[in-house]
Formats: C-alpha cells, sequence, structure tokens
C-alpha cells in the first residue's frame, strides 16, 4: 500500500496569541500540482513553512514520507520556494548552486553539472556568475526557483512562484512544472487562480487557519451535474440568461461576471450541451469569445454556495 | 548520527572560509586587519621588546601597568605580544564572529541552506569556520612576531619557535568562548550590530553585577566562572606553556555556550 507523501494531523500553529493554523489534518499523495489557495493571512505561508522545517508546530503532527519535517532522510527528497527567501549578497549565483547542490550529496562535478541544468531551465544561464544584488526581482524568483530544482527532489512546495514574474517567465515556470510533474509532486501556493487552473488537479483551501473540509477537484467529468462557462461579447445579460434557462437539460445559469455565465446542465439530459449553447448564441446573433467546460478555479471558490435546484 | 552530517558541516565551515577569505567584505576585513597588526607590530611590540631587551631595570614600571609577567616571557616580543593579544583576538573575536546565522535568517539564505542540511550542521559548521578564520589570523599573527624576533636575533629560533607554539593555541583557546557566545547570541538575534551589542552588555555588566554581588553571596561566584574572558586576567600573568593550566575554563565556557547556542537554533523559526 502507498504511504501518504504528506500527513497532517491536528496541526495547530499560533504566532504570538494570534492563531494562523487551527487543527488542520490532511493527507497527500503523490500526484500531479496541487495548489493551495485562501486569502491573504489564512495560512498558506505557515502551513508551507511547517511543511518545510522552517516553523516548528505549536501542536499537532506532521509526516513528510513518513519523516517529521527537516529530517536529514527528506534531504534531496523535498525542496521549497520559500516566500522572499533571497541568496547570500557576497557569492556568485552560481557558486551558491553549486554549495546547495554539494549539501545534497552531489560530487563537485555533478554539483556544477547540476547547477547549470537549473538554470538553464530558468533560462538564466547567461547570469551564473553574476551576485543576486543585480538581478532584478523577476530574475531572483527564478533563481530561487532553480534551487528548489536541483537533484530532481520528489516534492516541491512553491509559495508564490509566479508573483511578480512576466507572462514569459510565468509560461517558463509553467512549462517546468509540467515537464517535471511526472516524477515530483508539486504543491502550489498562489492567488493566481487562472495558473493554478492550468496547472492543479487538486486545489486545497485554507480560510482563517482552517482547511476547507472539501478538496476542490478539478475533474468533473464524473459528477452528475457539469458545467460550462461561457464568456461573451457584449450582450443583454437578462436576456441570455432566460433563453439559455430554456434549454433542455439546463439546470441553472448563473451569472458571476460581466458578460459571464455559468451553465449547470445534467449530462443524462442532454450530452451535447455545449453544440446547443452555441446553436442559441448563433440564432440569437450574440458574439461569444469562449465557451469552456467546468466552472473556473475562481468561481468554485467564491460561488461554492451556488448549487443548482 | 546522520552519515552525512560531517560531510555538511565540512561544506558548511568550506563556505565560511570563502566568505573571509575569498569575497569583498572577507578581504577588506583582512587587509583592516593587517593594516592595524602592521602598527601594532612596528611600533608598540617592536618598541616595547626594545625597552624590556636594553633595560632590564624597568621591572616596576611594567608591574605598575599590570603588565609585570611581561619579563617573565624569556623573549620579550612573545612577552609584549601575548599582553596585546589577548586583548585584541577576543575583541575581534567579538566582530568577526557576529554575523554567524543572524543576516542569513533575516534575509531567508538560512532556509535555503536548511533544506539541505540539518540545524546543527549549519550551527556547528559556521561555528567551525568562523574558528578556522580567527585560527589563521591568530598564526599568521604569531608569525609575524616570530619573524620580528628572528629580524633582531636569528639565533633565538629555537627558544622563540615554543614560545609561538604555545602562544598560539592558548590564543586559539581564548577565543574560542568568544566565538560560541557569539554564535548563540547570533542564533537569537536580526542583525550582527544587535549581537554585538548583547555581546558587549554580557561581557562588561554582567560579569560586574555578578562581581558586586559574588561579595555578598560568594555563590554566585560560580556564574562569573561562565563570563568569556573570565580567565584572561590571570592568564596574562602565565608564561609559555603554563598558559595551558587554565586551557580548561574556555573549552568548559565554549561546550556551555555551544549547547545554548544550538538549542536556540533549534528552537528557532527560520
Amino acid at each position: 500500500m502507498r504511504s501518504p507523501i504528506i500527513q497532517c494531523q491536528r496541526l495547530t500553529h499560533i504566532y504570538s496569541g494570534k492563531v494562523a493554523l487551527s487543527d488542520v489534518n490532511f493527507e497527500l499523495d503523490a500526484s500531479e500540482p496541487i495548489g493551495l489557495v485562501g486569502p491573504n493571512g489564512a495560512g498558506k505561508t505557515t502551513l508551507l513553512s511547517i511543511l518545510s522545517g522552517f516553523l516548528h508546530p505549536t501542536s499537532g503532527t506532521v509526516r513528510l514520507f513518513g519523516h517529521r519535517p527537516g529530517a536529514a532522510q527528506l534531504i534531496g527528497k523535498v525542496s521549497a520556494l520559500p516566500q522572499d527567501a533571497k541568496l547570500d549578497p557576497s557569492f556568485t549565483v552560481f557558486a551558491q548552486l553549486v554549495f546547495y547542490a554539494r549539501l545534497q550529496g552531489l560530487t563537485k562535478q555533478l554539483a556544477i553539472l547540476e547547477a547549470n541544468r537549473v538554470l538553464e531551465a530558468v533560462s538564466l544561464k547567461e547570469v551564473a556568475h553574476e551576485k543576486p544584488l543585480v538581478l532584478s526581482h523577476g530574475m531572483a524568483k527564478r533563481v530561487a526557483i532553480a534551487q528548489a530544482l536541483i537533484g530532481k527532489p520528489e516534492l516541491i512546495l512553491l509559495d508564490e512562484p509566479t508573483a511578480g514574474l512576466d507572462p514569459f517567465n510565468v509560461r517558463t515556470v509553467r512549462a517546468i512544472i509540467a515537464e517535471q510533474s511526472s516524477v515530483t509532486t508539486f504543491i502550489i501556493s498562489s492567488h493566481d487562480l487562472a495558473e493554478l487552473d492550468r496547472q492543479c488537479r487538486q486545489i486545497l483551501l485554507l480560510e482563517n487557519g482552517i482547511m476547507q473540509p472539501e478538496k476542490i477537484s478539478i475533474n468533473e467529468k464524473q459528477a452528475a451535474t457539469r458545467f460550462i462557462t461561457l464568456q461573451m461579447e457584449s450582450c443583454p445579460a437578462r436576456e441570455v440568461i432566460a433563453n439559455l434557462q430554456a434549454l433542455e437539460g439546463v439546470l441553472q445559469v448563473t451569472n458571476p461576471q460581466k458578460n459571464e455565465f455559468v451553465v449547470a446542465y445534467d449530462p443524462g439530459l442532454q450530452a451535447n450541451m455545449d453544440l446547443q449553447l452555441i446553436q442559441c448564441i448563433n440564432t440569437h446573433h450574440w458574439q461569444y469569445r469562449q465557451l469552456s467546460h467546468g466552472k473556473t478555479l475562481e468561481e468554485k471558490l467564491f460561488f461554492r454556495d451556488v448549487h443548482p435546484a | 548520527m546522520n552519515p552525512g552530517f560531517f560531510n555538511r558541516l565540512s561544506l558548511i565551515s568550506q563556505f565560511e572560509l570563502k566568505r573571509g577569505f575569498a569575497t569583498r567584505k572577507g578581504l577588506l576585513s583582512l587587509v583592516t586587519f593587517a593594516v592595524v597588526w602592521y602598527f601594532i607590530l612596528l611600533y608598540p611590540l617592536r618598541f616595547a621588546a626594545e625597552l624590556l631587551n636594553q633595560q632590564k631595570s624597568l621591572t616596576s614600571f611594567f608591574d605598575f601597568l599590570g603588565f609585570g609577567s611581561i619579563q617573565q616571557w624569556p623573549i620579550p616580543e612573545f612577552g609584549v605580544f601575548w599582553h596585546f593579544a589577548l586583548i585584541i583576538f577576543p575583541m575581534l573575536s567579538i566582530t568577526l564572529a557576529a554575523d554567524q546565522t543572524c543576516s542569513d535568517r533575516e534575509r531567508g539564505t538560512l532556509r535555503l541552506i536548511v533544506l539541505r542540511s540539518s540545524r546543527d550542521s549549519l550551527f556547528f559548521g559556521r561555528f567551525a569556520g568562523v574558528m578556522v578564520i580567527q585560527a589563521l589570523l591568530i598564526s599568521a599573527a604569531a608569525l609575524s612576531t616570530l619573524a620580528l624576533v628572528l629580524y633582531r636575533d636569528t639565533t633565538l629560533f629555537s627558544s622563540a619557535f615554543p614560545d609561538m607554539l604555545a602562544i598560539t593555541v592558548n590564543l586559539i583557546l581564548a577565543v574560542l568562548p568568544f566565538t560560541a557566545m557569539m554564535a548563540a547570541l547570533s542564533a537569537n538575534v536580526k542583525s550582527a550590530r544587535q549581537a554585538t551589542v548583547w555581546a558587549i552588555l554580557i561581557w562588561t555588566f554582567l560579569a560586574g553585577i555578578i562581581s558586586v554581588f559574588a561579595d555578598y553571596l560568594p555563590a554566585l561566584y560560580f556564574f562569573k566562572f561562565l563570563v568569556p574572558g573570565y580567565q584572561l586576567s590571570d592568564l596574562a600573568q602565565l608564561s609559555g606553556w603554563q598558559t595551558l593550566q587554565l586551557a580548561y575554563v574556555p573549552l568548559l565556557q565554549s561546550l556551555i555556550l555551544l549547547a545554548l547556542g544550538r538549542r536556540i537554533m533549534a528552537r528557532q523559526a527560520l
């Protein structure tokens, strides 16, 4: 039987009287990237810091691969991109990456090769021999991501990996995660819901230090109710809702944002709802921008109370 | 203990050596030390030694200054060096060893290191690295004093060399508890400046307060034993290999301070 890679039981952390995490319980198996979301101050960074061994929890137990965070057995197996952690300004980027690789047990030659590999992965080979102070915010972030990739760990905890990156480098990070996710489980904390929506098949939601009971799964193919998200060009919202609601199989139509409609339907009554919707749009000479199956992560998080009748 | 513990400790201390000798900041400190030491060697040390060598009747003058034991050293240069070094190197230790972990912790760099090493390897590795740097500086200062002696009289090598070794070993032992104290402080405070301020407070006020209260309650005298440098005034009165008589004091102090620092480091949020 495969044991979970992360087990948290009754995890609580209190910062000078303020509860940052309260009785958090969850288990995660090795899988495709897992998102960790929640508002500011929800406890995401605290949770990742405890998992990384930077913080000791006030109470509760945490096990990664069966070991407590920070255990020697986890060296090379677990890595992290800590929020706001910077490299030492006295040494070059390359010297520090080689040093980290050597601490992970690589020989000098292998450590040099590995430092080159991870710098190439984040497209930063040209700054290898620069000191961290000359790097821009985005470059420093990519170097921090590079250090997390050293030695291809089995679990990488990424705290806000794309914050402050330009779209091109967000794509680079996305590609790295996609490429390595066959051998590595990523846990990604982020406020960029669209990005998490693309990368993660499973989402953990933290609110006020409390882990919400349901893990939000992106995969809805087995669900009795399915959703289609429709983004329209400028259109008469009431009319659109009324017409979509009249289609066979439609359970509910909501309008969470301007020109965006979420259609809940019963696939047993209407399997080809996407075609029905396009036909309806065409009949009324409306213009649509995008039609996608499922709800966006943003809707799942913020409109969780909306259930079809 | 994990088989990689000493390997990582060694890698971390080697990295500290690079910081001491191969970075701009480290080189600047080295150059400053070399310049200061050059002037100490050239003026106070050489002149005092010449004075002692030529006028043996200055006993009362040196006794008056509290440096009477200088004359017990067969080679006056080493007598003077011993007294200077007992003041300079512990002070140097407080500044040189102040930033063992604090600024890296504030910057988040320690997080990147503890992902790949135990906190123990990090704490003891940094301590070992700073100790090696200080040992090299002490050895360089002692060798330069030896060179000064040989410049005066090359036949003194056989008697000067053992003195140099005794002083080097003793000075390394003398800075050991200061470095351990700075390791413990650095694990707890936010900056090197804070660590230095705390070290001065501990070194002066705590020692003073303990002395005052120990007059009323002699049992408190034991705590004075825990203050780094407690043995230095007694040590200054000894010469040659006799100086190792008090070696147990810094060794015990270092063990206690390192155990305390290790505990702080283990519990500290990074």
